[in-house]
This record gives C-alpha cells, structure tokens and sequence, in this order.
C-alpha cells in the first residue's frame, strides 16, 4: 500500500474531522468579527475562550446538563467581554494592553478556580451526558457525504448557524448597518444620535457569546477542561478575520482552511510518525502563512 | 493619584483579596491561615539575602526584556512575541555553549560565552526584524505575526529539548548542563544574582541617554508619536520601525541568554514561566521612562516571588501572579480625561498598534 492510496481512504475521515475542528474556529472568529466591523479588534478572545471552556465544563459536570453549560460558558464569555468593553470605553484603557490583561487574568483565574473546586490545575475530566446528534441516522448513512457532512453533532451544526446569523445581523440588520457605520466612523453615529459606545459594547458582547461557544465545545470534544485549552485558536481566529476581510462568509471559508490544515496534520502525526511537539508548531506556522499570503495579496490588490 | 501608584494599589489589593479568599476557602487546617499567607507573600521575598537575591536575580532579566518592549513601544510596535524571542535567545546560546564547550579550554571562557550571547541576541533579533520587516512592507499586523512566530519558536524549543538535544543522563525534559566556566559568576551567594545584572543597569542607562540625547532616539520618538510628520521629516520610519522591532527582539535574545548562561545553567522545558509577559507589564508599569524600568522590574519580580512563597508554603497555584500583573495591565492605561474615544483599532489599518494611550 503506498502513501497515496491510503491518503485517499483517509480523505472523508480528514473532511470529517475538519468540520468537527472548524466548530470553536468558527465560534470565536465570527463573533470577533462584530467588534473588528466596529472599530474595536478584540485580542482578548484566546483568553475567552479559556473562560468559556472551563466555567462551561465546570457548569456541566456539577448540573449534568449540556444547556446549563452552554449558558455558563457564554456567560463567562460576556463577562470578560464586559470587562474589556467597561475598562476601554468608561475608563479609556488601551484597547490591546485592555484585551492582553484579560488573555493574562483568564489563564489564572481558571489555573485558581481550577485549584480550588477541583484540586488540580491540570487536567479535569467530566462526564458528560450523550450529544445528541444533528441528523436522522437516515441521513447519516448516506455514502460518503453522509459520515462527512452529516454524522456531527448539535454543537457544530450550531456553529454553522452561528455564522449564518451572524451573516445575516451584519448584512441585513440595522444594528448591523450601524455596527459596520461606527467601524467606518464613530463620530458621525453619535451625531445621528446613535451611540456608538452602545454598538461596541453590543459587538463586544457579542464576541464574548462566541468565544464562550468556542470554548464549551472544545471542552465538551474531549470531555475535559485542560490548562490552555483554546492553545491558540483565539489567535488563528483573528487571523481568519484578517484573511476574510472581514465578511462573515469569507471568514467561515478561512476557519474552514485552517481546520482542515489542522486535520491533515494530525493524519500526518499518525502516518508519517512527526514527534507530537513539532506537531503543535504546525497550526501556527500555517496561520503565519496565511497571514503573510493574505499581506502579499491585499498589498498586490491595492496596487 | 498616580495611575502608576493606582496600578500597585489595585494589585496589591488583589493579591490580600485572593489570599483571604485562600484562606477562607481552605480545609487544610493551619497550614492556610491568613496571617501566614500575608507573611509569606509580603515579607518572605524580603527575609533573607538568599531570598532577597534571588528577587534581585529574577528581576534582571525582566529588566533587559522590559527595555525590549519599551523600546517597541516607543516606536508604535506591540510585540508580543517576547517569549519565543526569550526561547530563541536561550536555545541558541544554549546551542552554541555546549557544541563548543568539550572543545575548548577553561581559559577561552569569556570568548565562547561571549560567542554564546551573541548568538542569542541576533537570534532573538532575527524573529523581532521579521515581524518588523513583514509590517513595513506588507502591513502585516506586527502584534499576530510576532505572536505566531514565537508560538512556533516555543513548539520547536520544546520539541529540541524533549528530543534531540535532551540530557540523556536526566529524567527531566532538559538540555546537558553548560559547563560552570562559561557560566556567569555569582554574587551575593548564596542566591542565585549574578553579574549580569551590572549588565542589565548599563543597558538600561544607555537607552535612557540614547533615548534623550541622541539622534537615533529623537528619530524613532517621532516615528512613535506621529508617524506622517516623521516621514514628512525626512525620516526613514519604516526603517525606524523595523530597526526598533529587531532590537526588541535582541534585547529579549540577550535576556534568554543570559538566564541560560546565568541562573539556570541548562535550557528546561518552560524555562521562562511566562517572563516575556511579564515583560510587557513592567514596560506599562514604566510608564515610558527607561530609569522606571528597574523599579518596575523589582515590583513584578516581587509579585511573582510572593506568589511562588504562597506556592510553596499552601500549594495555591503560582498563576497568582499572572492575575496580579493582569490587574496591573488593567489599571496602568485607563485615562481619566477622555482621549482618542473614537479612535478605531483595526486588523485592516496600517499601524494597528497605536501607542499614544499606553504610554501617554
């Protein structure tokens, strides 16, 4: 058996796991998306994503209910939200140091927490209850199309209706119209007597709900909470934001990327034998690619 | 009241805060008792030479990366690839002691750790310049592709002492020891302060005085400050820019360094615990000023020996010190007169790190 043949039998187990990986990417890139279209890029959403991750897990192993957890996690997520939205728009903090000093607190609140309620600032697995699945099994047996697009659970079709809400509030709404109006100039939405602090408080919010999502269904994919859960995928996310330019399609279309560069590499981990640790260099150096690509182009475009 | 004074406040607030919650919150008996952990977070770190050197010893390379970031600042770049440069500094001068330390005799010591902390410093150099370099000419956002190329230093080091560079002779994930000749020497023993920390002094005072009274300085605070009056100037401010990126970088190079040829002796997995953020708080707490570097340097030094002392003394994770510093970040940029609310922060506008807010 050569190495092609058999990267071909692994091709709809690789499309699978892409879109199972896709679901936090998805989640935070999209919600970060409103506060970037208003002016206000929030760095902070790796952090969130560490929040929503653990208060989400921690709510669904002491309830045993995966809603209360969802709710959990997007709450955690709008509190940090709410903290960088109070300390920049009330007390005029820089926005990137504002958005690093969350990053800093998330990673020890959840290490203090994590000490407290559960006696170890490493690993903590819960047993969670059966996700429901998206599809009628009818569906799911579908040659091929049906294990890739359809055997996923609720959570990643949510994801998917995320963005097409999101897509929808941005293109078609008011809020979205103003949002995109503060982006552009913030000045002239106040003196239409729309206040622009609002819109950015809103879109801030709003990206705290999808980096919360982002979280609870990282944690809810191994059934535990570890230390650093989100491991960069706040940062990829923003790189997402970037390379869509910023509509809400595109960006989905760049998480889908990044997903599927993260599922080829753990086919390769297993096949070519790649020692684990390079392996965590690999979604990084892609998204710097990608970054640097998408620099080249839009200098190229605006030429 | 100063909001450098407000900042120490807020964390020193916070720390006594956790600290009861601690101790409220513990069934361990006497062992947590508030009183005690006020003790040991406060005054521990002061008790002794031993203790009080070691603060001075974790301070000075929090010093030398600190400089690193204020620099950046100065010329309107966030660099927040601290850490992989710290990592890149350590791994090269850590690559480069021991390839040549079985070669040579103690005699040529100075050379080979000179040779050592040099190519930490360009190596640490060459990461900051890349970031500085994609900026200039794509505008590439300088704050995520320093970011990511240092998430990639970090995965490769670790990879290199777990693998191939690991001591064959240890159990722990950790290179060969450097050899004690090349190693920098000791003062105030029995704590671990070494000589490096003159070197991190002289540092700080040379960027003070090319920051104030030389050209190079003048230049780059008026790439900082406006960016199309410098180019209006004459001034070269992509150069400027991306010249002040790499330095970053070699100060943070020279910071990992000097720990690997100092203090630490072999390169371990997770050496730095976080310094290159650190770093980025004691450059706030500075405020700008080259000379509030050292005090600043001492204070986060403090946070993060009192809370290793609470580690050590009731097992409460030393991640205290990231929420302290945290609070610190918080604080130390709020404004009280309201200042550039409109302004747009933005992945799609050229400089996306303004810095007139952070360090106004």
């Amino acid at each position: 058996m050569n190495a092609n043949s058999s990267f071909f039998a692994f091709l709809p187990e690789i499309m699978r796991y892409a879109i199972t990986a896709a679901t936090p990417l998805l989640f935070a890139s999209v919600g970060g998306l409103f506060p970037e279209l208003g002016g206000m890029l929030n760095i902070a959403l790796e952090g969130l994503i560490g929040m929503g991750a653990f208060f989400g897990m921690a709510m669904v192993g002491a309830s045993g209910s995966l809603v209360a957890g969802a709710l959990a996690s997007m709450a955690a997520g709008v509190s940090g939200a709410l903290l960088l939205s109070l300390m920049v728009l009330r007390f005029r903090a820089h926005l990137f140091v504002t958005g690093l000093a969350i990053n800093l607190a998330a990673g020890g609140i959840t290490a203090m927490l994590s000490h407290a309620w559960f006696g170890t600032k490493a690993v903590v697995p819960f047993a969670i209850p059966m996700i429901p699945h998206a599809f009628p099994p009818l569906m799911r047996n579908i040659p091929i199309l049906g294990p890739i697009l359809f055997s996923h659970s609720i959570i990643t079709i949510a994801a998917w209706i995320w963005v097409i809400l999101s897509a929808t509030i941005i293109q078609r709404s008011r809020f979205g119209l103003r949002l995109r109006a503060t982006g552009m100039n913030a000045e002239a939405v106040d003196a239409l007597g729309a206040r622009a602090s609002r819109y950015r408080i809103s879109a801030l919010m709003l990206s705290g709900i999808g980096c919360g999502l982002a979280g609870y269904s990282l944690g809810i994919s191994i059934s535990a909470y570890v230390p650093n859960i989100a491991s960069g995928r706040g940062w990829i996310a923003l790189v997402a934001i970037y390379l869509g330019r910023r509509k809400t399609g595109w960006v989905a279309a760049a998480c889908l990327v990044f997903a599927l560069a993260e599922s080829i590499s753990n086919y390769l981990q297993g096949f070519l034998s790649i020692p684990l640790l390079l392996v965590l260099a690999l979604p990084y150096a892609v998204t710097l690619i990608s970054l640097i690509a998408g620099g080249i182009q839009e200098r190229i475009r605006r030429q | 009241m100063s909001r450098t004074v407000t900042a120490l406040l807020a964390s020193v607030l916070l720390a006594i805060f956790v600290l009861a919650l601690a101790a409220l919150g513990s069934s361990h008996g006497s062992e947590s008792r508030f009183p005690d952990l006020i003790m040991q977070f406060f005054f521990t770190p002061f008790s002794s030479r031993y203790f009080a050197g070691n603060l001075v010893a974790d301070a000075v390379p929090l010093m030398i990366a600190g400089l690193g970031i204020l620099i950046a600042f100065k010329s309107r770049n966030f660099n927040l690839g601290g850490e992989g440069q710290l990592y890149a500094g350590a791994l090269a001068a850590t690559v480069v002691a021991l390839a040549c330390q079985d070669h040579v005799s103690p005699a040529s010591s100075a050379s080979v750790a000179g040779m050592s902390i040099a190519a930490g410093i360009l190596t640490g150099a060459l990461l900051g310049a890349f970031s500085g370099v994609l900026r200039a000419i794509w505008h590439v956002s300088e704050m995520i592709s320093s970011f990511l190329l240092s998430a990639i230093t970090i995965a490769v080091t670790d990879y290199l002492v777990a693998g191939p560079l690991q001591d064959p002779n240890s159990n722990f994930q950790t290179t060969r020891e450097i050899a004690s000749f090349l190693r920098l020497p000791h003062i105030l023993a029995p704590s671990k302060l070494d000589g490096s920390i003159f070197l991190a002094l002289i540092l700080v005072a040379a960027a003070a005085f090319a920051g104030s009274h030389s050209r190079v300085g003048f230049e780059l605070r008026i790439c900082g400050e406006n960016e199309e009056f410098a180019s209006y100037c004459g001034i070269r401010v992509a150069a400027y820019q991306t010249g002040a990126m790499a330095l970053s970088g070699a100060l943070h190079g020279l910071a990992g360094a000097l720990l690997i040829l100092g203090t630490q002796g072999r390169l371990i997995r997770g050496f730095s615990g976080g310094l290159g953020w650190s770093a980025i708080t004691v450059a706030l707490l500075a405020q700008n000023r080259e000379y509030g570097i050292i005090s600043a340097a001492l204070f986060v030094a403090f946070l993060k020996s009192g809370s290793d002392q609470i580690m050590i003394g009731s097992g409460l994770p030393s991640e205290l010190a990231a929420l302290l510093q945290a609070a610190i970040m918080l604080v130390i940029t709020t404004q009280t007169i309201p200042l550039a609310y409109h302004r747009t922060h933005s992945l799609r506008s050229a400089s996306p790190a303004s810095h007139e807010e952070a360090s106004a």
